[in-house]
């Protein structure tokens, strides 16, 4: 039996920002040994996401677009605020980041994926995205592997 | 607008400073109250470019009495400075010791260090305590701006008492060659705080205000329903500086409430550039 915990260190360079991971998540995969399981990837941040969706720049460009619409981080004037606008006692500072946090439950946190033949299995246009809400970050991915090295191996 | 200025940001997350100086780390939750996460300077150098901003002031609080603590010491402030030329240092020094005028000459003509930090409330004594005096000159005669905490503070144990602004119109006025900046637009006392800049043309005032709602939305009550905005753009434009208070709030945060507070672009270059460039000496 295999079982793995990776952390992958993410800088995120924007205010949003969707950075490509499949390419570390298969890394860890390969190196880990496992020929038959599942990988668990999931951010070890409350305003930051994990997506899944195609790899293209237009949706690099959308899919954040789209959450800050939803979850917009200054609401229009005159319409609601976020209750989370306060002073966090336990942090010292002010909550400003209400919106980053909805985004973050609307888009989700976390994706696996089947291990085989000791590879990632994804759909042909998947990749494995870290979606950050408030950056520019340095932020933490975790990276779960459990498998066998073969499919006969207990 | 490019190259901007942020006057207001304590260092006290970066990380690469927390790994060499462990101390700092208990000096961020404990003293300096701030439970973020440690970044790398990377993390905020990249914050600065999303908000245009060129440089910023890094301050220290040496809290040596108060707290038997200091949130950096000034030699501290020189080696994160020295990770980054877009890092501007500044100098703090306990006022409760007679020796401080010493330690500051020192931080400015050896250290290299631009500017002094006060924080009355963390450091616990009166702007117009005489026993502060010998620093005031000293700053004077060095040539160099002091940048005070004023108003509320976020520290627990911190009393609001030491921040009134009136109790630093004796500094203003006992040293008319001294440029001093009320942090935080002394909130909640902004009108008391604009009426020493409008009296003293020696009292600066800077952005760092954010004590509840957002950034937006908190300056717009600071800054154009507690005083009209028109008194900053008309009557306060040479004496307004571009501060964040990073990282208590995001410098991109703070910038963009700044830029769309519906000043002019020539008030703005004032505030995010020109003024703070003034306070430095002319040079950055």
């Amino acid at each position: 039996m295999i079982i793995q915990l990776h952390r992958i260190e993410v800088i995120s360079h924007k205010d949003m920002q969707m950075i490509d991971i499949t390419p570390q998540v298969e890394r860890l995969v390969e190196l880990s040994g496992a020929a038959e399981g599942i990988v668990f990837v999931m951010t070890a941040h409350t305003t930051s996401g994990i997506v899944v969706t195609e790899g293209v720049e237009c949706l690099e460009r959308d899919i954040p677009a789209h959450l800050e619409r939803l979850a917009p981080k200054d609401p229009p004037e005159g319409t609601y605020g976020y209750y989370h606008n306060r002073l966090l006692d336990f942090d010292g500072r002010l909550g400003y980041n209400a919106a980053d946090h909805l985004k973050s439950v609307i888009g989700g946190i976390n994706t696996f994926f089947p291990i085989e033949a000791g590879k990632v299995v994804r759909g042909g246009r998947q990749r494995v995205y870290f979606v950050e809400y408030d950056g520019p970050l340095a932020r933490t991915v975790f990276v779960q592997i459990i498998g066998q090295k073969s499919k006969d191996a207990a | 607008m490019i190259g901007g200025i942020d006057f207001h940001t304590h260092p006290v997350l970066v990380r690469e400073m927390v790994d060499r100086h462990p101390e700092l780390a208990l000096a961020a939750r404990d003293v300096f109250h701030c439970g973020n996460n440690f970044q790398p300077l990377e993390v905020m150098l990249l914050e600065m470019d999303i908000a245009a901003i060129d440089k910023a002031v890094v301050l220290p609080i040496d809290a040596t009495t108060s707290r038997n603590a200091t949130v950096y010491t000034n030699e501290q402030i020189v080696e994160v400075c020295q990770m980054s030329d877009r890092l501007i240092g500044f100098a703090s020094v306990d006022p409760h010791r007679e020796s401080a005028p010493e330690l500051l000459t020192y931080a400015i003509e050896k250290l290299g260090l631009r500017g002094l930090k006060l924080a009355p409330a963390m450091q616990e004594f009166f702007p117009d305590d005489p026993k502060a005096y010998p620093v005031y000159a000293c700053a004077q005669k060095l040539g160099i701006p002091i940048l005070f905490h004023a108003g509320l503070s976020w520290e627990p144990g911190s009393r609001l008492k030491y921040g009134h602004p009136l109790r630093f119109e004796d500094v203003a006025a006992d040293f008319p060659a001294l440029k001093i900046v009320l942090a935080h637009l002394a909130w909640p006392w902004v009108v008391d705080a604009v009426a020493l800049a409008l009296k003293y043309p020696n009292v600066y005032l800077d952005t760092s205000a954010l004590y509840f709602d957002n950034p937006r939305d908190f300056l717009r009550y600071a800054m154009n329903q507690q005083v009209p905005l028109t008194v900053f753009e008309r009557s306060l434009r040479n004496q307004i500086v571009f501060g964040s208070n990073n990282p208590r709030i995001e410098i991109k945060s703070m910038a963009k409430a700044v830029r769309t507070l519906g000043f002019s672009e020539e008030c703005l270059e004032l505030i995010f550039r020109v003024n703070a460039t003034t306070l430095l000496g002319g040079r950055l």
